[in-house]
């Protein structure tokens, strides 16, 4: 495994290993379980090989973050630092900035886009006629299987000044052009619109899969207790949804600092980048970009801990109020 | 573990390429056969297609070398990643295409001591030992040589102006930076295609304005190559240097009548030579082979386009004699550079050096220029050559190209408008080409902050050109670098540059 690749797959690796511990059994009756259910272990063992040598061995590459790696010395003959470089970084204004924008853009994806899926479930919910509910379902889906550069590039296309149609017809109508590429306040608008346009449809799978399970009788009896449609699916759908929906915010709390790095990559430039340098983005310059590998894996690993942290606090949190969570 | 699994074969290879040139050598004195097995070779690729291992080109360039040899081909886009994946994996190739040249990771390898300095054997090689000396000089780090270096055109840059536009307005080719800027906001303001739509505009410039278009231009005000020595010995940067600064309130101006693209911030290489052929603007700053492209698009979209270009490599400003930023570096595209790895001994590197040589001469030259005679391209008696069947060439041969040794081994007449100009005027430039004085020499703060420092400079140089920040917000984001990195990698190469110079 390359240093680089460590580098990369640390920080989203890291959340993942929260898998907490098997509860502790008597030690005589472990055994004779672990045989009675081999066959069951014997079909894990693919699976664990996988994490074993994709997720967990790469994480020793990790230790490059309390060296001064040279590619050509290599792990074994680069000098060991310590914490030299978290206490650069978070000692640089760099870090401020990095955390501001990451932030505000996590708040932004969960206040904004993190709803629209469960909105769009319960609005495909109701559709009764059943070709309509598939073909729209089908249609929503299809941005998710877009790249993001394909995505970026077709907003390009339409908000660009230069031409651009939606510049065209904002200037037609007689207003300025905007320049939504380029202007900073405008970033995290269209970055957080184009993250909806893209995963919104996708989102609503899971919704809808756990609608179906919801007791038809319910709705008939609310139906004639005289509940309406807006009743129903406040009193009925929302409610037992929301197990799948609290997870799935767990989930997304564990993503907070992981945005990835392709879309901001590509929608970012000269002029949007105090806005939009996140700590994704800042990894590959630092890293690949200047070549500071360790720094540059630094910066990932301290990104990693904090969703590690951020997953474990809000399983908690959940779990107080008495919900499942997910572990 | 894929890279274990070749490091061992390269390593075996290597071993056995050791024993047997080793042999050779003993007997007969004549290691050139294909003995030690195939040469291999680490190159970088600009095209999309990989070409195939049997091609024509491949096979007749064994054939003229006498050499077998692989290629393991480098998206270029991937280079660096690459690189360092390879190098910390150990699983480097014989030979191994380092470039950019101002690459941090490129020159630390570089120096690393990992590679052969080739400097004492390049005279026994007939090309190698012809090497351009100012390409030498830019290509030796500390003094000494890391790879053979990749020789490219010194100063490629110049301005292309649509002709067919300033006939239909009546002016003339501009020669100086005033009537530049006339022409370019001509361009804006009088309808230059005469379409009777208010649809064009003067330069179409790009993302990489700061580091291709903009940069050529500053040259023009006398502006240096990333860093000038005054005459206390001092270096300095060129970023806040009078001449930048003055071409960039020029620039500026000129943006502000909008004679430039809007959005060049975010533009893409392929976006603009879009917007070139679809005849949005009329003034590109690139290099003087482009025009040729820029028809054949514009061909392409509509056969009848009235597209002529003026090619312009004499632009100069005020009283700033002729002068050109080289935008390669002074004729260095990059290193051919041998680890010590896998090229183990003296026996074997003379094989991979004598490799080079023989891609350097005219016959292969050819081969990775044009291609095969009758299948890529046909010579007519006068030398003119032309490419037959495009698609083929583009796809065996092209890929090859951009791994040549040299650029300008021969210069092939072509019946291509605007390829025999260009290639005339790009020649012209040479004797007038500015190249940056500290480029061999190492600063060990540059490699590491260089690129931090280029960047934020590159960001703040648009914020200034597009109205954001204004001069004094520009000057003061440089003196903040100078903090960040910048005024070490200035000191660190005056005293360097001084040592070799003093």
């Amino acid at each position: 495994m390359s240093a680089v690749t460590a580098a990369k797959t640390a920080a989203p690796t890291t959340p993942t290993t929260s898998g907490g511990g098997v509860p502790a059994r008597p030690r005589r009756k472990r055994v004779p379980a672990l045989w009675k259910h081999k066959a069951l272990y014997l079909m894990a063992v693919p699976g664990i090989l996988y994490f074993i040598l994709f997720k967990y061995a790469p994480m020793g590459g990790l230790v490059i973050a309390f060296q001064d790696y040279l590619p050509f010395l290599g792990i074994g003959g680069s000098p060991w630092v310590g914490f030299d470089h978290f206490v650069r970084f978070f000692s640089e204004d760099t870090f401020y900035v990095l955390l501001r924008n990451t932030l505000m853009i996590s708040l932004g994806m969960l206040i904004f886009a993190f709803p629209v899926p469960v909105i769009l479930a319960l609005l495909l919910n109701e559709v009764r006629t059943k070709w309509f509910q598939r073909s729209i379902q089908s249609v929503v889906y299809l941005p998710h299987f877009l790249s993001w550069v394909i995505v970026v590039s077709i907003f390009y296309v339409l908000l660009t000044t230069d031409g651009g149609s939606v510049n065209n017809l904002l200037v037609s109508w007689g207003f300025d052009p905007v320049p939504f590429l380029t202007d900073p306040d405008w970033l995290r608008p269209m970055y957080i619109f184009q993250e909806i346009w893209k995963g919104a449809g996708w989102g609503t799978i899971v919704y809808l899969a756990a609608m179906t399970a919801v007791d038809v009788q319910l709705y008939e009896a609310s139906e004639l207790d005289g509940a309406g449609r807006m009743r129903q699916a406040w009193h009925i759908t929302l409610p037992a949804i929301r197990p799948t929906i609290i997870v799935m915010f767990i989930l997304a709390i564990g993503d907070f600092l992981e945005l990835g790095f392709e879309h901001m990559f590509l929608v970012m430039n000269s002029l949007n980048r105090d806005v939009a340098d996140i700590f994704d983005t800042y990894v590959y310059t630092a890293g690949i970009e200047n070549g500071q590998l360790s720094y540059a894996a630094a910066v990932g690993l301290f990104k990693g801990l904090v969703g590690l942290v951020l997953v474990v606090f809000a399983n908690r949190l959940a779990k107080r109020f008495g919900e499942e969570g997910v572990y | 573990m894929r890279k274990n699994l070749f490091a061992k074969g390269a390593a075996a290879a290597a071993v056995a390429a050791l024993a047997l040139t080793a042999c050779g050598s003993d007997g007969s004195g004549d290691d050139d056969g294909a003995a030690g097995g195939p040469i291999t070779w680490m190159a970088t690729l600009h095209t999309p297609v990989t070409p195939d291992e049997d091609g024509p080109i491949q096979t007749a360039l064994e054939k003229h070398t006498g050499e077998d040899f692989k290629v393991q081909w480098v998206p270029a886009a991937s280079s660096a990643e690459k690189l360092n994946a390879a190098l910390s994996s150990g699983a480097l190739a014989d030979m191994v295409s380092m470039a950019p040249v101002d690459s941090s990771t490129v020159r630390q390898s570089l120096t690393s001591g990992m590679f052969w300095d080739v400097e004492p054997y390049l005279k026994d090689f007939p090309n190698l030992a012809e090497i351009d000396p100012q390409t030498l000089d830019a290509a030796r780090l500390d003094g000494k040589l890391y790879g053979v270096p990749f020789q490219k055109i010194k100063a490629r840059y110049g301005v292309v102006v649509r002709q067919d536009w300033l006939d239909h307005l009546g002016l003339e080719v501009p020669h100086t930076i005033e009537d530049l800027e006339k022409v370019a906001v001509a361009f804006t303001k009088d309808d230059p295609d005469g379409n009777g739509k208010d649809d064009t505009t003067g330069f179409i410039d790009r993302e990489e304005s700061f580091d291709l278009g903009f940069r050529s231009l500053s040259g023009y005000f006398g502006a240096g190559d990333d860093f000038e020595v005054d005459d206390a010995g001092q270096v300095r940067s060129t970023l806040d240097g009078d001449a930048f600064k003055q071409a960039m309130e020029w620039y500026r101006g000129v943006y502000e009548q909008g004679a430039v693209n809007q959005e060049f911030v975010t533009m893409q290489k392929t976006n603009q030579q879009d917007a070139i052929a679809r005849g949005k603007g009329g003034i590109v700053v690139t290099g003087l082979f482009e025009a040729k492209g820029y028809l054949a698009l514009a061909q392409d979209a509509d056969p009848e386009t009235p597209m002529k270009w003026a090619l312009v490599n004499d632009m100069t400003s005020g009283d700033v004699p002729r002068r050109i930023l080289t935008d390669t570096a002074g004729g260095l595209g990059g290193w051919l550079s041998f680890p010590k790895s896998e090229v183990k001994d003296e026996a074997e590197l003379q094989r991979v050096l004598g490799f080079a040589d023989k891609l350097l001469d005219e016959e292969a030259f050819g081969l990775m220029t044009n291609g095969v005679e009758g299948t890529h391209y046909s010579q007519d008696a006068d030398g003119v050559v032309t490419i037959e069947d495009q698609t083929a060439w583009e796809q065996e041969v092209q890929p090859y190209s951009s791994s040549r040794l040299s650029e300008k081994v021969v210069t092939y007449k072509s019946t291509e408008p605007y390829v025999d100009e260009g290639n005339e005027k790009m020649l012209e430039n040479e004797q007038y080409a500015v190249v940056n004085p500290t480029q061999s020499l190492s600063s060990e703060a540059y490699d590491r902050q260089w690129t931090t420092v280029h960047d934020a400079a590159k960001d703040a140089y648009n914020k200034y050109v597009v109205g954001q920040i204004e001069m004094a917000d520009y000057e003061a984001a440089i003196e903040k670098l100078r903090g960040q990195g910048l005024g070490d990698i200035e000191q660190e190469l005056t005293a360097a540059y001084a040592e070799v110079n003093g």
